[in-house]
């Protein structure tokens, strides 16, 4: 028990990052068939703001990175993928694909690719004790952010008017249009939400890794889009618990593989996603009425 | 099996009307107008400078490798991020035929002997580099091409990422996070601008063929295609398997051009390059394929000169952009153009004598 | 009596197949029209073209003299118009409830939409019993009914109904013409399209015969039951819309 409660705490702490990039993700694929391969940048360009602000309180330092995050995802939702909406899905992907490179280049080249320091969450260094051992406090409170914002973001989807026409907009758009839901406010509404959670998880993890480089971004959205693909894309609750699951499967691999297997821990990973989309190819938790077969 | 009259044919314009119809030669005609730019690109590339021959000689290789993510990708229509996957499979492949054997014994401590001591001639590591790969894409073609859409991407990424994977931590075979030196440089304008023809004409063949025909047909509805008696998996696999050695001669090009390996070259900066490239031809000929190559190394050679300092005759300071702009502005506008012709440059037809014909 | 809806010249195209060519259409306040054709006729169309689902490819469509062409879909029911479009389009993964509460999307008179709502699922004591489930489990009855409703949420001047007896039990289709009869009783104006004539005709004011994107007739339904044309408009014709 005792030495399973650190492995477990690190399992959740980095399956909760998944979850929540992967939540980012599946809100825009739901709502308009994007599998928005930018996000990378909505988690990065965040963790920059907090680099640039890192003399600045805490707080603000956040309270930017957030707005940073929000302006860009609705900047991005305006010039690229609105001219492409109703477009196919592959042909989606691949320009969401151009804005991820244009932005990371834009990183580069304003701020070189060499590794920056960034810790914004200094204070949560240290550790408490828990079940009788002791804990990072840091991992503890994402643990926690995440459940909050799961649970916050499920209240959010099933009580308010918002979370109704999101809702309905990634059942039958037309139908929802026809009903007088505004297509433009509920694509808004999916990238405001998607960057708030992008925001969250650059805070948390610069926190965890302590620097930020152009691709930061990047190697957690590779693996939260593999948590959404076998949660079932278009379907929240599968990606939040394919985020999970990624994560506790990464961990696990890390602590009880072989020394000298270790390093090949990921291409496990990705050898299990092909095997799940083999064998369920509409991910594990399918979502109803989906138009895009897979 | 398939003719004229067959359903796939929604589009009375589409592909099957353009094929057993015309006559042979007006049929030749895109591969004899495409083959010629490149010659010509070639001819050029020996009147420059040899910077600007090195230039080309990339852009050769980036054509291949896009021939032969066109060969599956452009005909099945399915997403596929493994192609530079490929790519590294016949480079190393390659790399490990043709180093010389004290180069091997300094770096590589796992090989077998036979491997160890032997050097091959560069014909051989060619060949083996490509079939490698097009075995490899065999084996695991056989399950992965019941996929397609969002799942067929992620499938094909993970392959992609597994091999970075591999090839990286292997440390006693591929040199791992090291960089692999000592590959004959061999490759010229020449050889690589002769491939790419190469390459070119081998899609050009496959996708006049019976299987491909069959294939595009699952491409514009697979459902249909299938109750017509169209073996998806099976047209899929046979696509998948030349690109993949296609591809994996393009690694062989890209290794002995570079004369030294690194994991990184194999990864997602030459995919999303490749990929663009062809989304930005347009992804549903052959003639999208290769223009989207020109078109992006062009942009980006300008790109390049502007950033070193583009001195225009008549004026005396050089016009310079800022180092790293180049990038940025190259991005921008492929992402341009997606945006204006989500069906690419050329709207997915092939070349003729009077302009873009379907 | 005043037109609600004026459609002029009005023509849809997908691509080279041209379904409708040069419509010229009115419906008057308070009225019941019927659109009948057979399969492919272009009475889909029609109604797409009019709600902004699919794009006019000339002609003009005015509601009570507004322009309705061009204006976004979501648009088209904050100027009254509400659509149930063909195959009923429940939202199957949200509670019945959520469906009506989507019917009154526009709506910012909360406490009168709550009136509506009690009031529907009064009429309709099953869709009370199945508030909670998700709609995608009523049966197809219960969805027509639930889609109606949902419909007539948004407080429309006119409603747009395409095939609402398609597949349902002849006494279900009873209930829903029931409810349209009843619908129009409360001042609301109804253009509904069928391939089923007979029904279609039995509550209409004015029946259009539509046949090859043209309309081949117009009348009451004394009218057309008693004119020997009639069948020639239905079923002939029907080579035109093939290629
Ligand atoms: N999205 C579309 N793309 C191409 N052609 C279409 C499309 N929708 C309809 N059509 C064509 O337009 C014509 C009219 O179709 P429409 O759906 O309006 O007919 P309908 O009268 O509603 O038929 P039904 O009784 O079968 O519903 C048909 O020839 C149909 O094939
Ligand atoms: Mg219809």
């Amino acid at each position: 028990m005792s030495n399973l409660v650190p492995v477990l705490i690190d399992a959740f702490s980095v399956g909760g990052l998944y979850a929540l990039t992967a939540l980012g993700i599946g809100l825009i694929f739901s709502v308009m068939r994007l599998a928005n391969f930018a996000h990378a940048e909505f988690v990065t360009v965040p963790a920059y703001a907090l680099f640039v602000l890192s003399a600045q309180p805490t707080v603000m330092a956040i309270s930017a990175a957030v707005l940073v995050a929000v302006v860009l995802s609705l900047a991005t939702e305006r010039a690229a993928f609105r001219p492409l909406r109703g477009i196919d899905p592959a042909t989606m992907l691949i320009a969401s694909f151009t804005v991820s490179m244009f932005l990371q280049r834009l990183l580069v080249f304003a701020f070189d690719s060499r590794l920056k320091p960034v810790d914004p969450l200094a204070f949560l260094s240290g550790s408490v004790p828990l079940f009788g051992v002791s804990v990072n406090l840091l991992k503890l409170t994402t643990v926690i952010t995440c459940l909050v914002l799961l649970v916050a973001l499920t209240l959010f989807l099933k009580y308010t008017r918002f979370g109704l026409e999101m809702r309905a907009a990634a059942e039958d758009f037309t139908m929802s249009r026809l009903l007088g839901v505004r297509a433009n406010r509920v694509i808004a509404t999916a990238f405001v939400l998607s960057a708030l959670l992008a925001a969250v998880v650059a805070v948390l993890f610069s926190a965890q890794t302590g620097f930020v480089q152009p691709r930061f971004g990047l190697q957690i959205v590779i693996i939260a889009f593999v948590a959404t693909v076998i949660g079932g894309l278009g379907n929240l609750l599968g990606a939040a618990v394919g985020g999970f699951l990624v994560g506790v499967v990464a961990t696990l691999l890390q602590t009880y593989l072989p020394p000298d297997l270790r390093p090949f821990r990921e291409a496990f990973l990705f050898l299990i996603v092909i095997v799940v989309l083999l064998f369920r190819p509409q991910g594990l938790f399918p979502a109803r009425g989906l138009k895009e077969r897979i | 099996m398939i003719d004229r009259a067959s359903p796939f044919a929604k589009n009375p314009k589409g592909f099957v009307h353009s094929l057993p119809s015309r006559a042979g030669l007006e049929r030749l005609l895109p591969l004899l107008i495409l083959v010629v730019i490149v010659a010509a690109i070639m001819l050029l590339a020996g009147q420059l400078g040899i910077v600007q021959q090195r230039r080309i000689t990339l852009g050769f290789i980036s054509m291949i490798s896009v021939v032969g993510l066109y060969v599956f990708m452009g005909n099945s229509g399915v997403l596929n991020f493994s192609s530079v996957a490929f790519m590294a499979i016949g480079a190393y492949v390659s790399a490990l035929l043709t180093m010389r054997p004290q180069v091997k014994a300094t770096f590589l401590r796992d090989l077998p002997d036979w491997l160890a001591s032997a050097q091959f001639d560069p014909w051989i590591g060619i060949l083996a580099g490509g079939l490698v790969a097009a075995l490899v894409a065999l084996i695991v073609g056989l399950p992965l091409m019941r996929l397609s859409g969002i799942g067929a991407g992620i499938a094909t990424l993970s392959l992609l990422i597994i091999c970075y994977i591999v090839l990286g931590n292997w440390t006693g075979v591929t040199g791992g996070q090291r960089s692999l030196m000592g590959l004959p440089t061999y490759v010229t304008v020449w050889n690589a601008g002769l491939a790419a023809i190469g390459a070119i004409i081998l899609a050009f063949i496959y996708q006049e063929s019976r299987s491909c025909l069959a294939l595009r047909a699952s491409r514009e509805d697979e459902v249909a295609a299938r109750a017509a008696g169209v073996r998806v998996v099976r047209e899929r696999l046979t696509a998948f398997v030349l690109g993949a050695f296609i591809c994996g001669i393009a690694g062989v090009f890209y290794g002995h051009f570079l004369g030294t390996l690194r994991v990184e070259n194999f990864y997602l900066d030459p995919t999303f390059l490749y990929i663009t490239m062809l989304v930005v031809g347009g992804m549903r000929s052959l003639t999208g394929a290769v223009s989207g190559v020109i078109v992006i190394s062009a942009l980006a050679e300008i790109l390049r000169l502007l950033e070193v300092g583009l001195r225009l005759p008549g004026l005396d300071a050089a016009i310079r952009a800022p180092a790293g702009l180049g990038d940025v502005v190259l991005a921008a506008l492929m992402l341009g153009i997606i945006l204006f012709r989500p069906q690419g440059i050329t709207g997915g037809r092939e070349i003729t004598l009077r302009g873009l014909r379907d | 009596m005043s037109a609600l809806l004026e459609i002029r010249k009005l023509t849809v195209s997908y691509g080279r197949i041209t379904a409708l060519s040069e419509i010229d259409l009115s419906v008057g306040v308070g009225e019941i029209v019927a659109i009948i054709g057979p399969n492919g006729a272009g009475k889909s169309s029609l109604l797409n073209a009019i709600a902004g689902v699919v794009p006019a490819a000339g002609g003009s469509v005015t509601l009570d003299g507004t322009e309705m062409l061009r204006l976004p879909l979501e648009e088209s029911v904050r100027h009254g118009i509400a659509m149930v479009p063909e195959g009923r389009h429940v939202l199957p993964g949200l509670t019945v409830l959520e469906n009506l509460r989507l019917g009154a999307t526009i709506r910012t008179d909360l406490a009168a939409v709550k009136a509506d709502l009690e009031g529907f699922l009064d009429a309709f004591p099953i869709l009370r019993e199945r508030r909670g489930e998700p709609a995608g489990r009523l049966s197809g009855g219960e969805q027509q009914m639930l889609v109606i409703a949902r419909a007539l949420m948004s407080r429309p001047r006119l409603l747009m109904l395409d095939e609402p007896s398609l597949g349902l039990a002849p006494r279900i289709v009873g209930q829903v013409y029931d409810m349209i009869t009843q619908t129009r009783a409360r001042g609301v104006t109804i253009l509904v399209v069928e391939q089923n004539a007979r029904r279609a005709l039995s509550v209409a004011d004015k029946t259009h015969v539509l046949n090859g994107g043209a309309i081949r007739l117009s009348g009451t339904a004394e009218e057309l039951s008693g004119n020997p044309q009639f069948e020639a408009a239905y079923f002939g014709l029907r080579a035109s819309v093939d290629e």
